[in-house]
């Protein structure tokens, strides 16, 4: 490709086609797109099952669907988790780390098919995968419940579309980095090694049962941290500076941020092993994993707060659309890492054991950590390669609104009713049936924030959709100012 | 972030900025002018700041509480140690809690007994008596216990077959806990399928028979007589 820049055609400028793209973008708007679609898709699959999932936990009798037999909860919601995390996480940051480090990396894919390859491979394996959830075909671990057969085609799926920003990283012209840079190429390493290890251990090779929980929990540690959580801070260290237009205050901290995250974001898995037949020596690892978490969180919290802070950030943060999901993402992600190191302790932990807690965790980080600061890029992003712009300021709020209330709703409710219900558990006086009472009142804030969850997507589905249309349709073309 | 020694590479054309430039700044320069901010650390010049002392300060203590932290609640990296109350003791210098243990047990019996009863537990036919699927070995463990402890001498009945022998009594050279492992393992190997014996069990009967002869196999049987044929 220097080759390419040395022949000096004018650069900064594709030769053909949409004025307003960089030839960086124009390469990679073929797999982007590909991504950023089925992101949505399932996305929007995802929040379908979610309500119906909801409905079916909120009522005692199984909900609207108990005579369906491929609809059981056990199968909706194993495939709504997967679907959410594989299908929408995953191609969703497979577009926005591809386009982050082309960017910051000044990089120009040339092999956009083997990355749309890696991208039709994935959402197949992931499509298989689902249909035999549904077909009561799947293992007993979290987020591995695909038969063992999907998973060596994921991870060559992975392969092929995830690895390259460390390609677009590798050829960066200048020695300089960026700490978006090093948390995608990190999240990209992470991910297929961690991936491929606990297949090994858990379903090809299975190891005896407690080094299975231990991989498990390494797995889920790093698949949640690592892959959502590096990937998302990525795009917050890039979107601040780049919108509001000034420096990252204390930015000289960011590479402590970055080490410490990567040490000890792998090691805090174990902690969800407190109490079990594991040797205690690992699940205190685990506990001091999780309260060293504590130091990127301050750094960036500083990085991001301080930033925001400055110079009217935080109003003119809330005015900008990007700005205003990223700046969400990143309150998230502090008050995640908080919570993390305080429930890593053993006496909070052995509360909240075996309740709706950890998906409570689980959903700050995924959703009102990342996928928040996803749609804000998406916002930023999206128009860039399609040369228009959103069709509906409407949706926009629309969008925002619903997802910030129904993942405020959502974690509300899965935080404070699994430390209810752990409180009750442990008291002997409270019978089973007032513990089942009072859940339910938040299973029907869960199925009223399902439904707001939605709402929102579908908004953004069809915000996001109108646009992708509008600019391939020949007769716009040339419309766009 | 090792980028001390490497120079941009000025060979490559300048892009202009990226994209419609209407927000923020290109992304050449958002990168290099934070790589500038991370070598210099030098934020805006106003007198001295006190952040990083303190949070160098702050993160020390963090890694000096995690380092206290896990060595006193790892029961002493034991891998079978798995519960926070029992291990605490070990820590402590204390007594550890007694897990009767087979594979321990196995050990000790090659030591001491397989040379009569044999590895497989099958004895030899005439001379020593079998202790595989032997009714005295299952049942009450004080009957095995004893035997270990004082021996056994006189004529004995073991599975339908009469032996006339003399077991010396190697109990009396052995700790009570090494005594509970290898009655676990005798009482669990080889197809036999009775209760572990823990070490307190072993010290009682200790106190109770003191430093008596052998037993004569008959008298034995008086005082714990065998549940199964
Ligand atoms: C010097 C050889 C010798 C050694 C060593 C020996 N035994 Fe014995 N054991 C005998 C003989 C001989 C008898 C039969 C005694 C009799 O005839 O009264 C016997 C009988 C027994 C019996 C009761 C009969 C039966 O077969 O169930 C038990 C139980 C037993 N031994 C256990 C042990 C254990 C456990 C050890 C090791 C700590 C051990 N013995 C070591 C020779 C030995």
């Amino acid at each position: 490709m220097t080759q390419e820049n040395r022949s000096g055609r004018p650069q900064g400028r594709p030769p053909e086609g949409d004025s307003r793209l960089t030839r960086t973008e124009s390469q990679l708007r073929g797999p982007f797109l590909l991504f950023f679609i089925s992101s949505v898709i399932w996305l929007l699959a995802a929040s379908v099952l979610g309500v119906i999932a909801a409905l079916q936990q909120g009522s005692l009798a199984g909900g609207p669907f108990r005579d369906c037999e491929i609809l059981t909860y056990g199968h909706v919601a194993a495939a709504q988790h997967n679907l959410f995390v594989y299908g929408w996480g995953f191609n969703a940051f497979f577009a926005l780390n591809l386009w982050l480090l082309s960017q910051l990396g000044r990089f120009e894919l040339r092999n956009g098919w083997l990355a749309t390859l890696g991208g039709v491979f994935w959402n197949l394996a992931l499509t298989y995968g689902v249909v035999l959830i549904f077909a009561g075909n799947q293992t007993g671990f979290a987020l591995l419940e695909f038969p063992r057969e999907v998973g060596p085609v994921l991870a060559v799926a992975f392969l092929l579309a995830g690895f390259w920003p460390i390609v677009a990283f590798a050829r960066r012209p200048t020695g300089h980095t960026f700490a978006s840079q090093w948390f995608v190429v990190a999240a990209s390493f992470a991910f297929p090694l961690t991936y491929l290890l606990a297949q090994l251990l858990i379903l090809w090779q299975p190891a005896s049962g407690v080094v299975q929980a231990i991989a498990h929990s390494w797995f889920v540690s790093n698949l949640l941290h690592l892959w959502f959580g590096a990937s998302a801070l990525a795009a917050v260290y890039y979107f601040l500076p780049k919108v509001l237009g000034r420096t990252i205050s204390g930015y000289y901290l960011a590479p402590v941020a970055f080490w410490s995250f990567v040490l000890f974001a792998g090691w805090t898995g174990p902690s969800a092993l407190i109490g079990a037949p594991v040797p205690l020596w690992l699940q205190s690892v685990g506990v001091v994993a999780c309260a060293m978490l504590i130091i990127p969180v301050i750094i960036t919290a500083i990085n991001f707060h301080g930033t925001l802070s400055s110079e009217g950030g935080w109003s003119r943060a809330w005015n900008d659309t990007t700005l205003r999901f990223v700046s969400f993402g990143a309150v998230a992600f502090t008050l995640f890492g908080v919570l993390n190191t305080v429930f890593g302790f053993r006496g909070y932990n052995s509360v909240v054991r075996f309740t709706s807690f950890a998906a409570g965790q689980e959903q700050l980080l995924t959703y009102a950590f990342a996928s928040m600061v996803l749609f804000g890029a998406t916002y930023f992003v999206l128009p860039r390669l399609t040369g228009s712009r959103w069709p509906s300021a409407k949706l926009v709020h629309v969008h925002f609104w619903a997802t910030a209330l129904g993942a405020i709703a959502t974690i509300i409710a899965l935080l404070v009713g699994g430390w209810e219900n752990g409180k009750q558990l442990a008291d002997a006086s409270v019978s089973f049936q007032q513990v089942a009472k009072a859940g339910s009142t938040w299973n029907a804030v869960l199925s009223v924030s399902a439904v707001l969850l939605l709402v929102g997507h579908v908004a953004f589905a069809l915000n996001a959709f109108g646009m992708i249309l509008k600019s391939s349709a020949p007769a716009s073309a040339g419309r766009h100012d | 972030m090792n980028d001390r020694n490497r120079h941009p590479d000025n060979n490559r054309p300048r892009r202009g900025p990226s994209g419609a430039g209407s927000e923020g700044p290109s992304d050449g320069r958002l990168v290099e002018v934070h790589s500038q901010l991370s070598r210099d650390k030098d934020e805006p010049a106003e007198g001295f700041s006190l952040t990083p002392i303190f949070i160098v300060f702050l993160f020390c203590g963090f890694g000096f509480w995690a380092g206290l932290y896990l060595t006193q609640n790892s029961g002493n990296f034991a891998p079978s140690a798995f519960d926070l109350n029992a291990p605490k003791a070990a820590v402590a210098g204390g007594p550890v809690a007694f897990e009767p243990d087979a594979a321990k047990g196995e050990k000790l019996f090659l030591a001491n007994c397989a040379a009569c009863h044999q590895a497989t537990g099958l004895g030899v036919p005439g001379a020593f008596p079998p202790l595989a699927k032997s009714a005295w070995v299952a049942g009450s463990e004080e009957r095995v216990i004893k035997a270990i402890l004082a021996g056994l001498a006189g004529e004995i009945e073991v599975n339908g077959v009469k032996y006339n022998g003399n077991m010396p009594n190697i109990g009396a050279g052995l700790k009570d806990a090494q005594i509970a492992h290898i009655a676990t393992y005798v009482r669990q190997a080889w197809g036999n399928t009775a209760e572990p014996v823990m070490d307190t069990k072993v010290a009682e009967v200790r106190k109770a028979i003191g430093n008596r002869a052998q037993y004569i196999p008959a008298d034995l049987l008086k005082e714990h007589p065998l549940e199964t044929k």
